[in-house]
């Protein structure tokens, strides 16, 4: 055997990379807290009103995180969370069609090719193309 | 003098590789010992801790891990990995909240899984110092001490970060 590939399955993949995501982002915070500002796990717990083994132990993932908790935790580090459910791209690192515009090159007149998109401001036209981002890949998020 | 394309080829060692997200590719690699693959084998089909601590299933935590590790992403010192104890040759731990996973680095960015056990159990036995001396054992005699090992402990002779 040269290889040897560990699948799970996708809907157990999905789980446990958010979850471990979460910690990671929590210990990376805190990490950078400490760095900034010497916030330490202990100092954490007196802010929360609680044990710092309890801290210690969600932090490392060996005691449950509620959405409360987490709360907490980034409120005590005095920082917000960002939360935000997308569509997953399609396929990342490609340049995307662009959506509801149809583009045409005209070549009536002489001189240099003009892009005309109907979607644009008349004042781009002669421009480069309304939609900046074409030839360039669209950064996935 | 011993090379991993020759540790490979003699199926000493097999690549490890997981599932991964379109926009990533692999930075680092991850190498596993047959009995490791075993093991790694039995946990896909969902073995399990007696007591699991983590949100995560055992299998969810090491595939969470693998793929930090394979894509670059930074992992976080004594929580995520660390070495046993401070010496040259170091034996290194890869960590989840209830699994450990015990190796060495060949090069920096390169790991080799040779043990793999629930926390608990190395814990409730002490199980370090046992892993440690077989590891150094087993590259004593594939003779990789010198040249396929990471001589320093510190968290950046290991990892990219």
């Amino acid at each position: 055997m040269t290889s040897f590939h560990f699948d799970i399955g996708e809907r157990a993949r999905h789980a446990g990379r958010f979850i471990g995501r979460v910690r990671g982002e929590l210990l990376r915070a805190l990490s950078e807290r400490k760095s900034e500002r010497g916030l330490s796990q202990e100092a954490l717990a007196r802010k929360l009103d609680t044990k710092r083994s309890l801290i210690n132990r969600q932090l490392s993932g060996e005691s449950n995180l509620t959405l409360r908790s987490l709360a907490d935790l980034a409120w005590a580090m005095d920082l917000e969370i960002s939360f935000e459910l997308k569509k997953p791209a399609v396929n990342a690192g490609q340049n995307q069609p662009i959506q509801n515009q149809t583009m045409t090159t005209s070549t009536v007149r002489h001189g240099q090719i003009r892009y005309i998109n109907g979607a644009a401001k008349p004042a781009a036209v002669h421009a480069t193309p309304a939609n900046s981002e074409l030839g360039q890949p669209k950064k996935s998020a | 003098m011993t090379t991993i394309e020759e540790l490979v080829e003699t199926n000493a060692i097999s690549r490890i590789q997981v599932e991964m997200h379109p926009r990533d590719q692999e930075l680092r690699l991850l190498y596993g010992t047959p009995d490791f693959i075993d093991w790694l084998g039995r946990l896909a089909k969902g073995a399990e801790p007696e007591r699991r601590l983590g949100e995560a299933t055992a299998a969810e935590q090491v595939d969470d891990l693998f793929n930090t590790f394979l894509s670059g992403q930074p992992l976080v010192y004594m929580k995520q990995f660390r070495s046993i104890r401070a010496e040259k040759n170091a034996v290194w731990e890869l960590k989840t909240p209830d699994v450990r996973i015990f190796g060495w680095f060949l090069r920096k960015d390169c790991f080799v899984a040779v043990f793999g056990n629930w926390a608990d159990v190395i814990k409730d036995h002490d199980l370090y110092r046992g892993y440690r001396i077989s590891i150094r054992r087993m590259r004593r005699e594939w003779g990789v001490d010198e040249n396929l090992c990471v001589q320093g402990v510190m968290p950046g002779d290991v990892l990219s970060l």
